[in-house]
């Protein structure tokens, strides 16, 4: 007994074809269409105007100029004879991608199905684009290294620009935590996690300071550390980006080193030296200890430069400085105030004459080359403490007693008379 | 007198008739509202359709009733163009069946609808 069709039924699925979004179609081995549903006539209508649908060979032609031979040709009773192949053609004014897939289905019959594929077409295009020039920077950046950790800390993607940055290769980095890329000295701190945790809060965080490389070198990196949220706004990782700034640095604290030291002897220089004065005997200067200044001055050197040249003059200060230096260590600073007349700044007086009295005698041991002779030069030194009166109050201080080293004969030290109490 | 297929003054007609007696007519008749939802749908496109026009009518005819139809071929030419009446060949897959038509495409901004007519083609 046949079931009776329903007219409903039969209309549903009448209406269930009509609306499908693929076109589906069948023909047989001559070409001529048996079925066909309207996608397939809204596809391929305005590929051939005035046409009739009745031939798929005729039909298709556009998409798969050499579909009759690869049907025909196709001799196994079923199977995919054209999987999904995506043909490139003009609709109207609109460039599309249809996807053409061609099913021998039994005997000589044949299912095609076509769909427009132009958006997905669009979107792969856009991808590979972004893919592209996503290696095209991985392959070219010099100086930074681009890379992801999880939500955990753990390096979980390696390329090109981690090998170049610092010869990390992928199994050096894969799964472990930004500490690798620490000095020893600061590995084992929450750093990480704390750089981690206020990227996460922020968004972004930059911090800059000293990593290694996996030979265990140091530069001085910038890196930015970014959140990556999902779709659902939750913290998905995190993007590393870090740049080589060594050479800034270098650059800067060569910049600050030029900028703060005279040329000639090494010397810290006037400015930098007033700088230091008022640190030292400024309102804010530390007051744990009392400092002292010293006034030094070479003797003669107007007359050595006339009689020996101007070259033995700089040899001379050159000299001075370097014995001053070595007599001092870290305990005073050195500043070049004038041609040949030096501030000695201590931090700390308490040994302010003694100090001075040795770098008398170190400067009075020097022989200075001067020609094929070779001289020897005296300092007369002013030695001053701070009395809470500011820079200008010490320096006048030491200056005086300095003019009275030069009246007492020179190559001597005297010692400002209200430092006695303290020295 | 029921007008032809060809008439110049089958727009008049239409807008005046009553959708029964589009059932009358030698062709099919379909009768769009301004936003393309289908106000009319005569017993002979019915007929040949296998849709009844109780199901049709309300919907949106290029997108939900005749998608062959939704192409620059057919329904853009109505949503851009502020006024057609022009003929072509066109395609239907009536009951799947690859059925050569040819169309009349009839809009006019003073009309209150606009229609596609459909009559068989030879081929």
């Amino acid at each position: 007994m046949t079931p009776a069709v329903e007219p409903n039924a039969l209309e549903a699925m009448t209406e269930f074809l009509y609306l499908a979004p693929v076109g589906l179609m069948t023909f047989a081995l001559d070409g001529r269409i048996r079925l066909a549903n309207p996608l397939v006539a809204q596809l391929l209508i305005p590929l051939a105007p005035g046409g009739d649908l009745s031939d798929a060979y005729t039909a298709l032609a556009p998409l798969v100029p050499d579909l009759a031979r690869r049907v025909r040709g196709f001799a196994a009773t079923s199977g995919i004879i054209i999987d999904h192949e995506r043909c490139p053609i003009a609709m109207g004014a609109r460039q599309a991608v249809l996807s053409v897939t061609v099913h021998r289905i039994h005997g000589g019959m044949n299912l095609g199905m076509l769909e427009d594929v132009s958006r997905q077409v669009e979107q792969d295009r856009q991808l590979f684009e972004d893919r592209q020039r996503f290696q095209a920077i991985f392959d070219n950046v010099r100086d930074y290294a681009i890379f992801t950790v999880d939500p955990q800390g753990k390096i979980d993607e390696w390329n090109q620009t981690l090998l170049r940055f610092g010869g990390w290769r992928a199994e050096d980095v894969l799964g472990r935590t930004l500490d690798i890329f620490l000095p020893a000295e600061v590995r084992g701190t929450a750093a990480p996690d704390t750089l981690l945790a206020n990227a996460r809060q922020a968004g972004s965080v930059e911090i800059e300071g000293w990593r290694i490389r996996r030979d265990g070198s140091r530069l001085w990196t910038n890196t930015v550390v970014t959140a990556l949220p999902d779709v659902s706004g939750a913290v998905r990782g995190f993007v590393v980006v870090s740049r080589d700034m060594t050479q800034r640095k270098r650059i800067e604290d060569e910049l600050r080193r030029l900028a703060t030291t005279d040329p000639l002897t090494g010397a810290f220089n006037r400015r930098h030296g007033q700088t230091l004065l008022a640190d030292t005997f400024g309102d804010d200067g530390d007051r744990r200890r009392q400092p002292g200044l010293l006034m030094l001055d070479i003797d003669h050197f107007k007359a050595i430069n006339d009689r020996h040249g101007h070259e033995t003059g700089d040899t001379a200060l050159r000299a001075a400085v370097e014995a001053c230096r070595a007599v001092l260590g870290d305990a005073g600073s050195v500043v070049r105030w004038g041609g040949e007349e030096f501030l000695i700044i201590l931090p700390d007086a308490t040994e302010a004459a003694a100090t001075a009295e040795r770098l008398r005698a170190a400067v009075g041991d020097l022989r200075i080359a001067a020609g094929e002779d070779s001289i020897g030069i005296t300092v007369s030194i002013g030695v001053a403490a701070d009395h809470g009166d500011g820079p200008h109050g010490v320096v006048r201080r030491a200056d005086a007693a300095l003019y009275s080293a030069k009246r007492g004969g020179r190559n001597r030290v005297v010692i400002a008379p209200d430092v006695t109490a303290v020295v | 007198m029921l007008p032809a297929f060809s008439d110049a003054d089958i727009l008049e007609w239409l807008e005046a008739a009553a959708p029964e007696d589009f059932d009358h007519l030698a062709f099919g008749v379909i009768g769009l509202a301004a936003d393309f939802h289908v106000v009319a749908y005569s017993k002979a496109e019915a007929a040949v359709s296998g849709l009844t026009p109780a199901r049709v009518i309300g919907r949106h005819f290029f997108a939900s009733v005749a998608p062959c139809t939704n192409n620059y071929m057919v329904a853009q030419r109505f949503e851009l163009e502020p006024e057609l009446d022009v003929v072509i060949d066109y395609v239907f897959t009536l009951r799947m069946a690859p059925t050569p038509v040819r169309l009349r495409l009839l809009k006019r901004p003073t009309a209150r609808h606009m229609y596609l007519l459909v009559e068989p083609r030879p081929t």
